[in-house]
C-alpha cells in the first residue's frame, strides 16, 4: 500500500514531467484510437446501407437461385415461410420478392425490364423502396377501377418508353409454364432517377407478378432484416438448420464480391495499423525510458539512503502503469466524442464510391469497444514491457554511479 | 441469362413434306435415286404447296408438363400463321411468320409483337424449338452436302453443312424406313459427332389418303426431362381454305 | 557558429536521449515514406489495369452513344479521324472498335454477350486482349475468328473449333443478322466482367455481320505518349476532338468513381502523414524538455552570468535542428532501404474489387522524388516548431529558480 502511495505522490510530485509523459501518451492513445476507427470504419455504414436498400441481413432461395437465377427455382407455399419468420424474435421484419427478365413496352417503343413483384406492405418494412420514390405515390395491391394492377417504374424505363404517371405499361415475358407472359399496368409511382441503380425495374404487387408469370404460390427470394446487425451469419446457419429445403444465405455471401473486397481492404489496413501501432510504441519507449531514465540520479538517492532495490524496480512499474493508466483514461474521454462524430457523420465523399458492386456515400469510422479497447492494452502492455528492464536497470545502478550521472 | 438448346430444323411443315414427298416418290421412282435427286425433287414438290393442320403440342420439363392444342397454315416454306385453340389462358396468341421475319399476337393485351433479334434463339412458347427454328430457312441441298447410304431396312440419308453455313450443327441425318418410305428419326450432332437431339417419328396413320408419322418427339439429349411432343389430329394438302389473305398483319390481329 | 557547434557537442551529452528521440523522428519519416511508396504502387496499378485492359487511356465516340451503347449511333468519318489521330504527335497508338449486344449461341447453349470487333494489329498496343489468350490464338485477321471469355465458353460449354452463331440485328435497319464463327482461342482477364460477357472478332466480320461500311465505327481506344497526369489530365487533342457530334474523353473522365478513389488515397496519405508527425512532435517537445530540465542548474548559471534569452531559444532550437538532420539521415537511409525491397519484391494483397476493376496483382511500391525532399523538409520543419516551446521556456528560466531546483 505503501508503494502505491508513494508511486502516486512520485507522478505528482513531477509535474512537468509527468505531464509531459501523459500528453505524449494521451497523444499516442487518441491517435491509435483515431487510426483504428479509420481503418475499422467506413464499411459499417455501407452493409447498413445496402442491407438496409434491399438486401436485408439474410435471404432465402431454392437451390443456387442466387447464383444461378431461374424462373422455377421458386419458394412453394411462401405463407408458411412467413409465419416462421413472424414467430421469430430475432426478425425484424422480411419480405417476399418475385424476379422475372421481361420486356416492357408503350405503343411505339420497348426497353428491357428487370420485373421484381414484391409484397408491397412487407416491403415498406424491409426496404427503402418507399422512400426511392420521385413522382407519384407507392402503391396499392388493388386492381385499379379498370381493372388494372399498378406498377412502380424505373426512371429509365420511363425516359425509354416516354411514359408517365397514369400511362400504360406492357410487360412481356416467359411464364414459369412456358407460355408467353404478357399483362398490361397503370404506371402509379417513378421510382429515382437515370441514374439509380434501378433505373431499369419495374415493382409490381405481389399477387400481379405471380398472375403475370404463371407461378401461383410460390416466390423467389425472401429478404429478412434482424434485430441485430452483427448476428446475420449466426441466425442464418440457425434457420438454415430449421429449412433444409431452401438455401439460406446471410449478407456476407449474398453481397459476396463487396465483402471480398472490404476483407482485402482491411487486411490493407492491418499493414497500415502496423505502422501506426509501431510509432506508437516508438513514442512510448521514448516517453517511458526517458522518464524512468532521467531519475537515475533520484534512485541512487533512494538506494543509498537504504531502499531495496527489488521495491525500486517495483515502484517504477507501478508509476508507470498508474500514469499510463490516467492517462489512457483521459485519452478515452478525450476520443469519445471524437470517434463519436466519426462514426456517426464521418466526411462526406463528394460522389458515392462503388465498393464491389455497393455504393458508399461517406467515409466514417467504426465506434466499438475494439477501436478504444485494443490501442488501451496496446500502450498499457507496451509501456508495462518497457518499464520493467529499465526499472531493473534503474534498480540496480550502484548509487554511486547513478548519483554521479550526469 | 436464359439457357435454351439450339437447333435449326426445318420448319414443321416443311419436314412434314420432307416425308410425304418420300412417299409419293417412292411409289413412283426407284430405289436407285440420289440423295440430291430425291431431296432435290422433294424441294421442287413443296414450292407452292400448301397445308393446314390441327395439331397437340405437348412439352415437358421437369418442372412442368403442358399440353397445347393449335392450328396451323402454311404456304411453302416462307409462310406459316399459328394459332392457339387451348388452353384457355393461352387461346388466341397466334404466331405469324413471312421468311426471316416473326410477329406474335397476344390477345390480352391486343398487341402486335414482332420478335427481336434478341428473343430469336429463345424457345417458342416453351417448347423445345426456338423461334429461330421456325423461322430459318434452310435450303437443304444448297447449304448442306448429302450422301446416302443404305442397309436393308433403312434409308440414311446425312447432311454435312458447307462451310459457310450459318448453323449450330456440325451434322444431322435423317433415317428413313425403307419400306414404307416414312422417316424413323432424325439426329442432331455437334462438330464433334456428338449426338445433341434427336427427333423421333411415330405412330404411323393415314391421313388425307397418305401414311404419315402422326407423333413427332422432339428430345434434347443434353438436357435432361425435356421433351417436345407434336401430334397431328389432322392435315390437309392444298385445302381450298387456304389464301395469301391469312398471312396478313390483319388476320393475325383479327378477333377469333 | 559557435552557438551551432556548442549545440552539436550538447546532442552527445546525453547519447542515449538523442538516440531515442532520433528514432522516433527517424521512424516517423522512414513509416512516411514505405506508405506513401505504396500508394503511388497502388494507384499505379490501378490506372493500369483500368486503362491497360481494354478502355485505353482515352476514348472517342459519337456523342450520347456511352448511355445505352446504341448501335446506330456509330461515327461515320473513319478516314478523317484516323488521319487526324495518325498525325498528332502525342498519341502513340489508336484502335477502332465496333461493338454490339449480341445473342451468342453453341450446339449446346444460348447466352447474352458484348461483341467487339477490333483490329488485331492496332489493338496489341491499346488492350491486353493478346495477353489473355490462355488456349488457342489471338486474332490474325481471319474471317471466322472469334475470342470468347472463360466463363462464357464454360456455359456454352464450347472448345476450341467449335460453332458458335451469333445473332444481332444491323445498324439502322434493326433487320435480324446471322453469322457463324468459330472458336480459334479462349481468353481470360480475371475480371468477372469480361470473361463472362465478353466476345472478340476482326472489326472486318463484325462490321459485315452488323451491316456496316469500313467508314463506320463506335468507338476509338488512345494511348498517349507519355501517360495522363493524374492532376493535370488535359489533353489538346482531346480538346480538339470534341465537337457537337464527337465525345473525347480521358479515362478518369470515363470513370469519375476512380478519381475518388485517388482523392481518398491522397487524404489518407494526408492523415497519416498529420498523425505521425503529431506523434513525434510530442515526442520531440516531450524530449526537449527533459534535456532542458536535466541542465536547468546550467541555464541558470549562464544566465547569471549575462546570457542573453534569445541565445538560448537559439542553442535550443539548433539542438532540435540537428537531431531533425540525423533523423532525417537515419529515415531517409532506411525508407530508402525498405522500399528498395518493396518495389522489387512487392506486396501480395489477394483480391479486391473498386468500381469494377480488380485489384489482384501484387503491389509494387514506387520511389518518388517528394518522399527525399518534400517529407524530410517537413520533418526537420516541425520538429523545429516543436522545439520552439521548450526554447522558449529555456529562455525564460528565472537564475534563482533555477539554481535552487536540484532535480
Amino acid at each position: 500500500m505503501l508503494l502505491f502511495k508513494l508511486a502516486f505522490r512520485n507522478i505528482f510530485r513531477q509535474r512537468r514531467r509527468s505531464l509531459l509523459t501523459a500528453m505524449s501518451l494521451i497523444g499516442g492513445y487518441v491517435l491509435s484510437v483515431f487510426s483504428f476507427s479509420m481503418s475499422e470504419g467506413s464499411y459499417n455504414n455501407a452493409i447498413t446501407f445496402f442491407v438496409q436498400d434491399h438486401t436485408g441481413h439474410i435471404q432465402i432461395h431454392k437451390e443456387d437461385y442466387l447464383q444461378r437465377p431461374k424462373i422455377h427455382k421458386s419458394i412453394p407455399r411462401p405463407d408458411e415461410l412467413s409465419a416462421i419468420l413472424d414467430a421469430n424474435e430475432r426478425v425484424a421484419s422480411h419480405t417476399l420478392r418475385v424476379f422475372a427478365p421481361s420486356i416492357a413496352y408503350s405503343d411505339t417503343d420497348n426497353t428491357p425490364a428487370q420485373v421484381i413483384g414484391v409484397d408491397l406492405a412487407r416491403e415498406r418494412a424491409t426496404s427503402t423502396l418507399a422512400a426511392k420514390i420521385s413522382a407519384g405515390a407507392y402503391i396499392g395491391p388493388e386492381l385499379d377501377g379498370e381493372g388494372y394492377y399498378s406498377a412502380m417504374i424505373g426512371a429509365g424505363i420511363a425516359n425509354n418508353l416516354n411514359i408517365g404517371l397514369g400511362d400504360e405499361l406492357i410487360l412481356i415475358s416467359q411464364g414459369a409454364d412456358g407460355s408467353i407472359a404478357n399483362d398490361i399496368y397503370r404506371v402509379g409511382a417513378i421510382v429515382g432517377d437515370r441514374s439509380s441503380a434501378d433505373r431499369s425495374t419495374v415493382y409490381l404487387p405481389l399477387v400481379a407478378s405471380q398472375e403475370f408469370l404463371s407461378l401461383p404460390d410460390a416466390v423467389h427470394e425472401v429478404s429478412i432484416l434482424l434485430k441485430d446487425d452483427g448476428l446475420a451469419r449466426e441466425e442464418a446457419a440457425r434457420l438454415q438448420e430449421l429449412l433444409p429445403e431452401f438455401t439460406v444465405d446471410p449478407w456476407q455471401v449474398v453481397e459476396a464480391t463487396f465483402y471480398q473486397s472490404m476483407q482485402t481492404d482491411k487486411q490493407g489496413n492491418v499493414v497500415f495499423l502496423g505502422i501506426i501501432i509501431f510509432i506508437v510504441f516508438v513514442g512510448v519507449l521514448n516517453t517511458v525510458l526517458m522518464s524512468v531514465l532521467e531519475r537515475t540520479r533520484e534512485f541512487g538517492v533512494l538506494k543509498a539512503i537504504g531502499s531495496r532495490p527489488a521495491k525500486l524496480a517495483l515502484m517504477i512499474t507501478v508509476e508507470t502503469i498508474m500514469l499510463t493508466s490516467i492517462s489512457v483514461l483521459i485519452g478515452v474521454m478525450l476520443s469519445a466524442p471524437l470517434i463519436l462524430w466519426f462514426s456517426l457523420a464521418g466526411f462526406a465523399l463528394p460522389e458515392p464510391m462503388d465498393v464491389g458492386g455497393v455504393l458508399m456515400s461517406h467515409l466514417t469510422g467504426e465506434l466499438s469497444l475494439y477501436v478504444f479497447a485494443v490501442p488501451m492494452f496496446l500502450i498499457l502492455g507496451f509501456a508495462i514491457l518497457i518499464s520493467i528492464p529499465a526499472g531493473i536497470r534503474a534498480a540496480l545502478n550502484s548509487p554511486k554511479e547513478a548519483m554521479r550521472s550526469h | 441469362m436464359k439457357s435454351t438448346s439450339i437447333q435449326s430444323i426445318p420448319t414443321l411443315a416443311q419436314l412434314l413434306f420432307v416425308l410425304l414427298s418420300t412417299a409419293l416418290l417412292s411409289s413412283l421412282a426407284s430405289a436407285q435415286e440420289s440423295a440430291v435427286d430425291i431431296i432435290d425433287a422433294m424441294e421442287e414438290l413443296y414450292r407452292g404447296e400448301s397445308s393446314l393442320a390441327r395439331m397437340t403440342m405437348i412439352v415437358e420439363t421437369p418442372q412442368f408438363q403442358r399440353t397445347m392444342e393449335m392450328e396451323s397454315s402454311s404456304i411453302g416454306t416462307e409462310k406459316a400463321f399459328i394459332r392457339i385453340l387451348a388452353p384457355r389462358k393461352d387461346r388466341g396468341i397466334a404466331t405469324l411468320k413471312l421468311d426471316l421475319e416473326m410477329w406474335n399476337y397476344l390477345p390480352k393485351i391486343n398487341k402486335v409483337i414482332k420478335v427481336p433479334p434478341s428473343m430469336m434463339m429463345g424457345s417458342w412458347m416453351g417448347s423445345d424449338f426456338t423461334n429461330d427454328d421456325l423461322v430459318k430457312q434452310t435450303t437443304l441441298t444448297d447449304d448442306y452436302d448429302l450422301t446416302l447410304e443404305e442397309t436393308d431396312t433403312e434409308y440414311r440419308i446425312t447432311l454435312v453443312p458447307k462451310s459457310n453455313t450459318v448453323t449450330v450443327w456440325g451434322k444431322i441425318d435423317y433415317n428413313v424406313n425403307k419400306e414404307l418410305m416414312i422417316p424413323l428419326s432424325q439426329n442432331f450432332y455437334d462438330d464433334s459427332d456428338r449426338l445433341i437431339r434427336k427427333m423421333e417419328f411415330s405412330e404411323p396413320r393415314e391421313i388425307s389418303g397418305l401414311l404419315i408419322p402422326s407423333r413427332m418427339e422432339m428430345i434434347p439429349i443434353n438436357k435432361e426431362g425435356h421433351k417436345t411432343v407434336i401430334i397431328y389430329d389432322e392435315l390437309q394438302f392444298d385445302p381450298p381454305e387456304i389464301d395469301e389473305s391469312i398471312f396478313t398483319m390483319r388476320n393475325l390481329r383479327s378477333r377469333f | 557558429m559557435q552557438t551551432a557547434s556548442l549545440a552539436f557537442r550538447n546532442l552527445f551529452r546525453n547519447t542515449r536521449r538523442t538516440v531515442l528521440t532520433v528514432m522516433l523522428i527517424g521512424f516517423s519519416l522512414t513509416a512516411l515514406i514505405v506508405f506513401d511508396g505504396i500508394m503511388r504502387g497502388m494507384i499505379t496499378l490501378m490506372v493500369e489495369n483500368i486503362t491497360g485492359t481494354l478502355t485505353g487511356e482515352a476514348q472517342i465516340h459519337r456523342v450520347d452513344y456511352r448511355e445505352n451503347l446504341d448501335v446506330d449511333l456509330y461515327l461515320d468519318n473513319a478516314a478523317q479521324i484516323e488521319s487526324q489521330l495518325q498525325q498528332d504527335a502525342s498519341l502513340q497508338a489508336f484502335a477502332p472498335r465496333v461493338i454490339s449486344g449480341a445473342m451468342i449461341s453453341s450446339s449446346y447453349n444460348v447466352s447474352a454477350g458484348l461483341v467487339y470487333g477490333v483490329d488485331a494489329q492496332l489493338e496489341k498496343s491499346i488492350s491486353k486482349i493478346s495477353e489473355a489468350v490462355v488456349e488457342g490464338a489471338y486474332l490474325s485477321g481471319e474471317e471466322s475468328e472469334l475470342l470468347i471469355g472463360i466463363s462464357m465458353a464454360e456455359l456454352l460449354e464450347v472448345g476450341l473449333g467449335d460453332r458458335i452463331v451469333l445473332t444481332l440485328s444491323e445498324v439502322d435497319n434493326g433487320e435480324l443478322a446471322q453469322a457463324l464463327f468459330r472458336v480459334s482461342g479462349i481468353v481470360e482477364f480475371g475480371l468477372r466482367e469480361l470473361d463472362e460477357n465478353f466476345a472478340f472478332t476482326n472489326i472486318a466480320a463484325a462490321r459485315r455481320t452488323l451491316g456496316m461500311t469500313d467508314q463506320q465505327t463506335h468507338e476509338y481506344a488512345l494511348r498517349f505518349v507519355t501517360p495522363l497526369s493524374l492532376t493535370d489530365s488535359s489533353s489538346d487533342l482531346l480538346n480538339e476532338l470534341n465537337n457537337g457530334e464527337i465525345e473525347a474523353l480521358n479515362w478518369l473522365e470515363l470513370n469519375p468513381e476512380i478519381s475518388l478513389i485517388l482523392e481518398i488515397s491522397r487524404y489518407s496519405s494526408l492523415m497519416i502523414g498529420a498523425v505521425l508527425f503529431l506523434l513525434a512532435s510530442l515526442g520531440v517537445i516531450n524530449s526537449m524538455f527533459m534535456s532542458i530540465y536535466e541542465r536547468i542548474y546550467e541555464f541558470g548559471v549562464i544566465k547569471a552570468i549575462g546570457t542573453r534569452p534569445g541565445d538560448i531559444s537559439k542553442l535550443i532550437l539548433f539542438e532540435a535542428l540537428f537531431i531533425a538532420l540525423i533523423s532525417c539521415g537515419m529515415g531517409i537511409l532506411l525508407g530508402a532501404a525498405i522500399g528498395a525491397y518493396t518495389s522489387t519484391s512487392g506486396i501480395a494483397f489477394g483480391e479486391m474489387e473498386f468500381s469494377g476493376i480488380s485489384l489482384n496483382n501484387a503491389i509494387f511500391s514506387e520511389f518518388h522524388i517528394i518522399q527525399f525532399t518534400q517529407f524530410p523538409i517537413y520533418v526537420v520543419l516541425l520538429t523545429v516548431i516543436a522545439a520552439i516551446y521548450p526554447a522558449r521556456f529555456a529562455a525564460k528560466i528565472i537564475p534563482s529558480d533555477a539554481l535552487h531546483k536540484s532535480l
